[in-house]
């Protein structure tokens, strides 16, 4: 019961607290690039939970079972990218054979997601936050997943009001995005402190 | 005008202000948003990291630059990779034993200079097709414009948050500093404001 | 054309034609690393070790040195908030041969992520000599004024026993006066020490190390 404990805070922890767009910077460029309809913000949102979910476990067993008993630290950066670019790349030929229909709603965002830095930066927060056990490791990038997925798919509700609003010229496109991104984030704050 | 485009010195010319201005990775061209926005609280990290950044572009550079005759294209996003995660390593742990306390400040978003599209894109776009002199002058006008782009938005941030640029005062006494842009709303609204100046000032230009 | 070369021509042929530059690259690139880090990776495990000493070092003056319990062949674990036990850095404050007090580290949750402390305490473990903040992320201009110095300078010489915070009036005794503003920081940071100081203490005393004192 205690695991489940913790493994439930810390979903939601990662989800609505320390959500990875709004609070750590993470993911900002095909959040601003694809946020624009519903559909495209869901699709790109399954395929970075599906990406970083598999990508966090592979990450979090080769450094725990390769790398820091080899002593191999200072490959980290390297293996990690390498893995995560591999494991996209074996993803999408996996989905384009044998899942065609899932191909076609989500597949053309994996290659541009491998250099997203969410993915690599969660695995990196992983790291750092010293998670140690496997199911944890597994929680949260799922969670991750999930948080960007929320967060992008409100963005894009709102961008598709925005369209019909009277936007000034000059802050067409990217620099409303921010500043909504920006009002979304203080309205995230409000989750702060609700776990203790 | 053309004349003068013609001549090497000319290219050079072009290429150096092209990152400074015209093609401005972060502001025309919309890369590298993730470090922007991080590490932007105050004008110290953001100079860390436009250096580290300017010097991970000009290895890389040079390096795909050296070797874009022998690139095999299916394999080259992966040579890029390769490439820059080396570098980024390197910088990483130059930081770490000679500046600790930035480099606990900057964190995770050092390793993430790897996927700085930024990067990545010039390696692509530029490096693998042109010569050395031209690479090299491509990635010192990128990095100038990417760490002064960062500068300008520290600077603004870090002044209405506690009233002092690069850690001496500034604002007079009577200025109640703006907690809110420390945070990541500050960051957000920031940056898109400043875009929207940007667009502003290049249209009356055009 | 290309497609009957492919055939005629090995696979492991192929395969080193199309990727030798991977090879010689990665190869090379390892070798720049490995030197990269045996430069430079005793000055950053130094670095690792000045900070903690400093941190320390201003809590408890009169120490030189601060030795690991590690060294000593002891191992302090503590059953943390959220659950699992975790190996707690513990160390002894020395001048030469006398000890001048504990330090630790302790973590815990905050307002906005976690908190990282290193406490202080006397060598008998009786009163707190104070903390400093190793990391945290929290409000600036708020849940921030955990480390300052008003609200740190609280914890000097308070009982290292159950902390408790008051809104309002004098901080005597083990009572300590919250920030106004942050409550939830001042409390993470109470909680904190309270916790992992009841916890320390009484393993410090089962492995002999205070003296002779049962408290």
């Amino acid at each position: 019961m205690d695991t489940l404990n913790i493994l439930l805070v810390g979903f939601i922890s990662i989800v609505l607290i320390n959500n990875l767009v709004f609070t750590k910077f993470l993911g900002i460029c095909p959040y601003l690039g694809v946020s624009g309809r519903i559909d495209m913000a869901f699709g790109m949102g399954m395929a970075v939970t599906f990406v970083v979910t598999l990508s966090g476990t592979l990450t979090w067993l080769i450094d725990h079972m390769i790398l820091i008993p080899a002593g191999l630290e200072v490959t980290r950066y390297v293996c990690f990218i390498l893995v995560i670019a591999g494991a996209v790349q074996l993803v999408e030929m996996y989905v384009r054979k044998f899942f065609p229909s899932l191909y076609e709603s989500f597949g053309i965002f994996l290659p541009l997601i491998t250099t997203n830095c969410a993915i690599l930066g969660l695995c990196l927060f992983i790291n750092l936050w010293g998670i140690d056990n496997l199911l944890e490791a597994v929680v949260l990038s799922f969670g991750a997943g999930i948080g960007f997925t929320m967060a992008i798919c409100i963005m894009a509700g709102i961008r598709e009001n925005l369209n019909l609003a009277d936007v000034p010229d000059c802050l067409k496109g990217a620099p409303i995005t921010l500043i909504t991104a920006g009002i979304l984030t203080l309205a995230f704050m409000g989750f702060a402190g609700m776990i203790r | 005008m053309t004349k003068n485009s013609e001549t090497t010195a000319g290219i050079y010319k072009e290429t150096l202000l092209a990152g400074l201005w015209r093609e401005n990775p972060v502001f025309r061209l919309l890369l590298g948003m993730c470090p922007t926005l991080a590490v932007t609280a105050a004008v110290k990290p953001a100079l860390t990291m436009g250096l580290s950044v300017i010097f991970v572009l000009l290895c890389s550079n040079i390096v795909v630059s050296l070797m874009r005759n022998l690139l095999k294209p299916h394999l080259r996003i992966l040579m890029f990779t390769l490439t820059i995660s080396t570098f980024v390593t390197i910088a990483d742990l130059f930081l770490k034993a000679f500046v600790p306390r930035m480099s606990e400040t900057l964190g995770p978003y050092v390793p993430l200079i790897i996927v700085n599209c930024i990067i990545i894109c010039r390696a692509e776009a530029c490096a693998s097709k042109n010569s050395l002199a031209v690479s090299i002058i491509d990635a010192l006008g990128m990095g100038v414009g990417f760490t002064l782009t960062l500068c300008v938005l520290a600077g603004i941030r870090e002044l209405l948050s506690t009233g002092m640029i690069f850690e001496a005062k500034v604002m007079p006494d009577w200025f109640v500093p703006w907690a809110a842009m420390r945070m990541p709303v500050g960051a957000f609204i920031t940056l898109g404001l400043l875009l929207g100046l940007v667009n502003v000032l290049s249209r009356k230009k055009a | 054309m290309y497609r009957q070369e492919v055939n005629h021509v090995p696979k492991i042929k192929y395969f080193v034609q199309q990727s030798w530059l991977l090879i010689v690259c990665s190869f090379f690139f390892g070798l720049l690393l490995a030197i990269a880090n045996a430069a430079w990776s005793p000055r950053i495990e130094q670095n690792r070790i000045n900070k903690l000493n400093d941190l320390a070092g201003r809590l408890i003056p009169k120490a030189k040195d601060f030795v690991p319990l590690d060294k000593l062949g002891v191992t302090i674990e503590v059953k943390s908030l959220k659950g699992p036990k975790k190996k707690v850095d513990v160390y002894k404050a020395v001048t030469g041969d006398a000890c001048f007090g504990w330090t630790f580290n302790a973590v815990g949750s905050g307002f906005q992520d976690k908190i990282e402390l290193v406490v202080a305490v006397d060598k008998d473990f009786k009163t707190i000599a104070g903390f400093d903040v190793l990391a945290s992320n929290e409000t600036p201009g708020f849940g921030d004024k955990i480390k300052g110095d008003e609200f740190r300078n609280q914890f000097k010489g308070k009982p290292a026993a159950q902390l408790e915070l008051i809104k309002s009036g004098e901080a005597k005794d083990n009572k300590i006066l919250v920030i106004s503003g942050a409550t939830i920081s001042s409390e993470a940071v109470i909680e904190i020490i309270n916790h992992s100081i009841s916890q320390v203490k009484r393993q410090m005393q089962e492995k002999g190390l205070l003296g002779n004192d049962k408290e």
